[in-house]
């Protein structure tokens, strides 16, 4: 297990170096072509350069410190008091226990699609957080099997890397967004500004130029994500939380309820992978989201479940 | 020069074996600490028990007043758990609480009101909540002494152990001979 947490911040630390080369990269590429266009030696180059990479470092820093607070106020999760959810809370506080974790803040998606899903930077700064359709449906012991499960996800510190992956795909995202709406709704001006001069002209070719870097990297950062979630820690995860609930059959009999009906209209292509189960439905799939979409086959993690239950040990 | 090449060798080869010496030292202690920990994990979730009997108490005494005698056993036992000094004090009183609660739970049976009653089905949520709680604790506990004991019994730290007097830890047992039989189920 101490190789598996060491794994997962060396991946965090790859990941985060990774996205702020990739963002100076596009900064400094878009300089050149400026600086083509207005014939001067370096300026908009380096300073664009700099530009990016300080915003690739400012959103390293927030991804690292407040990735929690931001993934929950994405998911819209409400924070569960004793009073409110007394079965949750202390079932909760009796796995973390038994984990030897701290016990996490624990929050609610006021939903009726059966998911959870854990994040934040390490144990100490953990959440869980659960749909309410999970914790209505799923008896006492397939509960504790989620539970324990998300708290393996926190051991390992799985969580540090999914949750610094939400907040750079999120970046991404929103600029491919940006990038087509322009391209869609800017072509007017395109025809206008080329009787004028290259000023108009320059800029669409920038956002252009973009574009097509994001659709030739969308492949690799799919890749990133499939990077991050990996079958292993899952499987490692579900087999590590059988330890902590000590009855492997509750988390197999969740998910196969679960895997019936896990869609929560909160998820995006950016949170997706963070969830124990797919988040999308037909309906809500996203157009690139299929890229990004790497849970593991519900069936084979049942039947690994099973397994263990009817092994000597574990 | 060769002479001093084999000196730095064999200062290299002492100092790595004293950083060894010392990292088995601390995982040991480091575990023997978890230990004391985990034993005082369970007491902060026995003392919550302990704080909520006399709520409970007083919540039944309103419904069930003339079952003086089920109701008294009840605070006596968890006076006696408060005040328990040692280990095997401890242990008694826990059977006490736990026979004398399941009687207390039996006489609920027999008084509708007290079961229909919002403060009384809350209290018996969170008992049944902390009882949950301090499984997991015991769980937890045996977990870490596990640990401890193979790192104390297996080589190398059993040299380690020997030097330094560190003794195995006993796994928290059930006391109550009767929890061990098969529940009889009658209808």
């Amino acid at each position: 297990m101490y190789e598996q947490i060491a794994k997962n911040r060396a991946a965090s630390v790859i990941t985060i170096i990774g996205f702020i080369i990739f963002i100076g990269f596009v900064g400094y590429a878009v300089g050149l072509i400026l600086d083509y266009n207005y014939a001067v030696s370096g300026a908009y180059s380096i300073t664009l350069l700099i530009f990016a990479l300080a915003i690739a470092c400012i959103a390293s820093f927030f991804s690292y410190y407040y990735s929690d607070r931001i993934v929950i106020s994405l998911t819209k999760a409400r924070a569960i008091t004793l009073d409110e959810d007394p079965r949750l809370y202390y079932m909760v506080e009796g796995l973390s226990i038994a984990a030897g974790l701290p016990m996490p803040k624990t929050y609610v998606i006021e939903e009726q699609g059966m998911n959870a899903f854990a994040t934040g930077r390490n144990p100490k700064n953990s959440a869980v957080v659960f749909t309410r359709g999970l914790i209505d449906n799923l008896n006492d012991e397939e509960l504790k099997g989620v539970i324990s499960h998300e708290l393996s996800h926190i051991k390992n510190y799985d969580i540090l890397l999914g949750t610094v992956i939400v907040i750079f795909v999120g970046m991404l995202s929103i600029i491919s967004n940006i990038i087509f709406r322009v391209f869609l709704f800017g072509g007017g001006s395109r025809r206008r500004s080329s009787s004028k001069g290259s000023g108009g002209g320059i800029f669409t070719i920038v956002i252009l130029l973009i574009g097509v870097v994001l659709i030739i990297f969308s492949p690799i950062i799919g890749a990133v994500i499939r990077f991050a979630i990996s079958r292993r820690r899952e499987y490692l995860a579900d087999s590590n939380g059988a330890l902590i609930s000590r009855y492997p059959a509750g988390l197999a009999s969740a998910l196969r309820k679960i895997s019936s009906g896990s869609g929560v209209s909160t998820a995006n292509s950016a949170t997706a992978h963070l969830f124990i189960a797919n988040p999308f439905t037909k309906k809500t799939r996203p157009l690139f989201g299929s890229l990004f979409n790497t849970h593991p086959p519900v069936e084979e993690r049942i039947k690994r479940l099973e397994k263990m239950s009817l092994g000597v040990g574990m | 020069m060769p002479f001093l090449a084999g000196i730095i060798v064999i200062v290299a080869i002492v100092v790595l074996f004293v950083i060894i010496l010392i990292a088995l030292y601390n995982s040991i202690v480091s575990l023997r600490n978890k230990v004391e920990n985990a034993w005082h994990q369970i007491d902060v979730q026995l003392r919550k028990r302990y704080d909520l009997i006399p709520n409970l108490v007083e919540t039944v005494k309103g419904y069930a007043a003339h079952e003086k005698e089920t109701l008294q056993k009840v605070i006596e036992a968890r006076n006696f758990g408060i005040n328990a000094e040692n280990v095997k004090d401890q242990a008694k009183a826990e059977n006490m609480i736990t026979s004398t609660l399941k009687s207390l739970f039996a006489v609920s049976e027999n008084y509708p009101n007290l079961k229909a009653d919002q403060h009384f089905s809350k209290l018996m949520e969170q008992l049944n909540g902390i009882e949950s709680n301090i499984a997991f604790a015991r769980q937890f506990y045996n977990d870490i002494v596990m640990q401890f004991n193979t790192r104390i019994q297996t080589f190398p730290g059993n040299m380690m152990a020997g030097v330094f007097k560190f003794q195995s830890k006993d796994y928290f047992e059930i006391e109550e001979p009767s929890a061990r039989e098969p529940v009889k189920v009658k209808f």
